[in-house]
């Protein structure tokens, strides 16, 4: 084949049938793209035309970033949340799907059950764990005082259970009856472990996958299960939970409903919701500084491929891709 | 083969003919005169107001041989993106309403037109002397209209007046009754563990008792953000002081526990049918919860059970404060740049707020419940009748008419000013223990730099 022409008819032909999807692509993310890179040295209120303002946007955020205000917080928001919530997701994920690949009795109806919060819309789930997260009624409080938990306030807390502030208060007067801990952005990351069920059916899919040769050749050797996990699951899973924690990390940042609906679409407690994304949407559409929300959507660009990028680079080390015969 | 044929032939007919009927049913619906010229007018209005709004139109078009306004709902919070990409576009409509804090911006940056430019100045002159200061205040930037409000949101302290009487006390005319009353009914936090607080200040109403306390957030003379000012400092030590009273965490926790009422039920209704107090013996609110009130009443009357009585009061001040003052806000119309009927707008608006004819206006208000922009309006035999029927709403038309009403600064960047106000004040109550001045000082300073930002576009 190589080397060998296609007639001229074919080649028109293939461009033609790739021309709808070349035109999407231009019009709805290059240009896009290239105009909010444009955008963010300028000053834009999307009515007027855009104003050359030089690096004054970045020097904003650099600013921001100093004071812990705006995009500063909005920063470090986000990388409590990711930061939790990605590996955790990962990680409940994996051993869900251990679990139900188990040969149990009644295994689909674990694993419908599993997999049934994903696809309730975002809008509905949100307001149901407005619901769940009540501290005077709700059902999460209500599981957590039976292992000795006193209620928690959780979206009405804006100080998160991994703070200074909360290590001080700890120090201070230890774990009393009524402590607080857990604040808005553990309870982002608790709403984000109950769609884990997206993760679970692509593990699901792998295990299935892993050759039981394996697994009998770990028995022979006398492995336990625990080292059947350990050596033979996990690295064989690996590719998939490297894609999950990519796709995870992407789709973390790019939070935006819940916490739109969480917050009334405001960020509030003090903030504490204020995700890169609402933020974002906030200078925009809000206070109408598209020029600044394009320096922050450029820089949260450059930030999730350098992030990717250090994923992969590590990836050699951790991830182990089968090699077919 | 046959069935499934004769199948397809039934549903392509069927929607052919409902295809057909729609199509004729909106026509019929939305159809113009044909020699009269047509007015695009956007709103938000949605549920039991869609319908009120509907009416009105109805009403102006029945009236009118030179306009017609076709209305179309616009619910959602991307208005704004939507209005500003209609005009740059070059086909925005010719009327828009809004409730949010954007009129500078919008007239900033030429989205809207100045009303001097559909009115004449007669009318300008005219709308001065008739409206109310605080519509007044909701409809100008600097000294100019932008726009020209319709209906004021007025907020005042709804109080449970059989929970009141059971402790023997008067509803309250000044802040330190108001203390007092807490802190009889509820004076600590285990004093709440029935499931109700006398009173408890919520953080977004810093702007109101801000006003209350005789404090402004803004200097427009100088251009000066004020929000660390003493009054201001003061309202916020205040309310934090009810933090530091029953603890901020409790706070928290019952304040959250509000959003579990099903229906953004009133938290002053009793929810159990034996009660007569519901989660607050007193309470902030606007004038559209007086119709939860009277709902409430009759629901009860029909059961033949007993309801608590309730009142109206204006927010009490501290000593130096202002008294029959607060948070203003409110619907207005704008007229958008690029408008191709800015006179059917005019006259439209006209018609609905009751420059002419204040009767048809009162009408509007009354069905929908909405406080008049004018002492005319208010004075019209419908509304004076409406005012019978429900005596508790005639409480917020009077403090409309109050001077000391306020609403947000109308500043580029307001949207932003209130939400770091907001913000601020709910830091103060989060943590009652720390200073209020550096997180009102810090907030000052943001939006200072905001504001500074934003005039300078």
């Amino acid at each position: 084949m190589s080397g060998k022409r296609l007639p001229p008819t074919e080649t028109a032909a293939g461009w033609l049938f790739c021309l709808p999807w070349i035109i999407g692509f231009l019009a709805l993310f290059v240009w896009p793209f290239f105009a909010s890179a444009w955008w963010s040295f300028c000053q834009y209120d999307m009515v007027n035309p855009p104003r050359w303002v030089g690096g004054s946007n970045y020097g904003r955020l650099a600013s921001d970033l100093v004071t812990q205000q705006g995009f500063g917080q909005a920063l470090t928001n986000t990388l409590y949340y990711s930061l939790l919530s990605v590996p955790l997701s990962v990680i409940l994920g994996v051993l869900l799907a251990v679990l139900l690949s188990a040969p149990l009795r009644g295994q689909a109806i674990y694993r419908t059950l599993v997999f049934l919060p994903s696809v309730i819309p975002v809008v509905a789930a949100s307001i149901l764990w407005l619901w769940l997260l009540n501290p005077e009624s709700g059902m999460v409080n209500y599981l957590l005082s039976w292992v000795g938990v006193p209620p928690q306030n959780w979206l009405n807390q804006a100080r998160p259970a991994i703070s200074m502030e909360t290590m001080e208060m700890i120090r201070q007067g230890g774990m009393v009856s009524s402590f607080k801990l857990f604040g808005s952005k553990d309870a982002l990351v608790l709403m984000s472990l109950w769609g884990v069920g997206n993760f679970v059916v692509i593990y699901l899919a792998a295990i299935s996958d892993i050759p039981r040769s394996l697994y009998e050749a770990a028995e022979m050797d006398g492995a336990s299960p625990g080292r059947k996990l350990l050596h033979v699951t996990l690295p064989m899973l690996s590719p998939i939970i490297f894609f999950n924690l990519v796709m995870g990390l992407i789709r973390s940042v790019q939070t935006f409903t819940s916490i739109y609906i969480l917050s009334e679409g405001t960020g509030a407690p003090a903030g504490s919701l204020k995700l890169i994304s609402l933020e974002l949407f906030l200078s925009a559409f809000s206070d109408l500084e598209m020029g600044y929300a394009s320096a922050m959507a450029l820089l949260l660009f450059i930030g999730l491929a350098l992030a990717t990028l250090l994923l992969f680079r590590t990836s050699r080390y951790w991830v182990h891709y089968r090699m077919v015969a | 083969m046959n069935g499934l044929r004769i199948l397809t032939s039934w549903l392509a007919l069927t929607c052919l003919v409902a295809l057909t009927v729609a199509g004729w049913q909106s026509r019929i619906t939305n159809r113009p005169s044909q020699t009269r010229q047509e007015v695009l007018f956007w709103h938000f209005w949605g549920g039991r107001d869609r319908a009120v709004v509907d009416d009105v139109v109805h009403r102006f078009n029945e009236s009118q041989d030179q306009f017609h306004v076709r209305a179309i709902a616009m619910p959602g919070n991307n208005l704004q993106a939507k209005l500003f990409l209609s005009v740059t576009g070059g086909d925005p409509p010719d009327l828009v309403n809004q409730d949010d804090p954007v009129l500078a911006d919008w007239a900033k940056r030429g989205v809207i037109q100045p009303i001097a430019s559909v009115a004449t100045r007669g009318q300008i002159n005219r709308l001065d002397d008739w409206m109310f200061e605080s519509a007044r205040r909701l409809s100008k930037v600097g000294s100019d209209y932008y726009g020209v409000c319709n209906g004021l949101d007025i907020r005042a302290l709804y109080y449970n007046k059989t929970l009141l009487d059971q402790h023997g006390l008067e509803p309250p005319g000044t802040l330190e009754q108001l203390d007092r009353i807490a802190d009889r009914i509820t004076p600590d936090a285990a004093a709440a563990s029935g499931g109700h607080y006398a009173y408890l200040p919520d953080s977004r109403r810093l702007w109101a008792w801000g006003y209350v306390f005789g404090g402004r957030f803004y200097d427009p003379q100088t251009g000066q953000v004020e929000v660390d000012s003493g009054p201001i400092q003061e309202a916020t030590r205040w309310m934090a002081s009810y933090s530091q009273r029953y603890g901020a965490d409790n706070v928290a926790a019952f304040r959250q526990g509000d959003q579990s009422l099903p229906g953004k039920t009133f938290p002053l209704l009793p929810t159990e049918s034996d009660s007569l107090v519901g989660r607050y013996g007193l309470i902030m609110d606007g004038q559209w919860r007086t119709r939860d009130l009277l709902d409430f009443q009759n629901e009860r009357r029909q059961l033949s059970l007993p309801s608590p009585e309730f009142g109206v009061c204006p927010l009490p001040p501290p000593p130096g404060g202002r008294s029959r003052a607060g948070w203003v806000n409110g619907n207005f119309f704008v007229v958008p740049t690029g408008a191709k009927c800015p006179e059917g707008a005019w006259e439209f608006i006209q018609f609905w707020i009751g420059l002419e004819h204040p009767e048809a206006a009162a009408q509007t208000c009354a069905a929908g419940g909405w406080i008049p922009v004018s002492q005319q309006v208010v004075e019209t035999t419908e509304f004076q009748a409406y005012l019978v029927q429900n005596p508790l709403f005639g409480q917020f038309v009077n403090l409309a008419g109050s001077p000391n009403q306020f609403p947000v600064p109308s500043v580029p960047g307001a949207a932003m000013f209130k939400r770091t106000v907001e913000s601020a004040a709910y830091q103060a109550m989060s943590y009652p223990d720390r200073p209020v001045g550096p997180i009102l000082r810090q907030a000052n300073q943001r939006i200072q730099q905001q504001l500074q930002r934003a005039g300078a576009e």
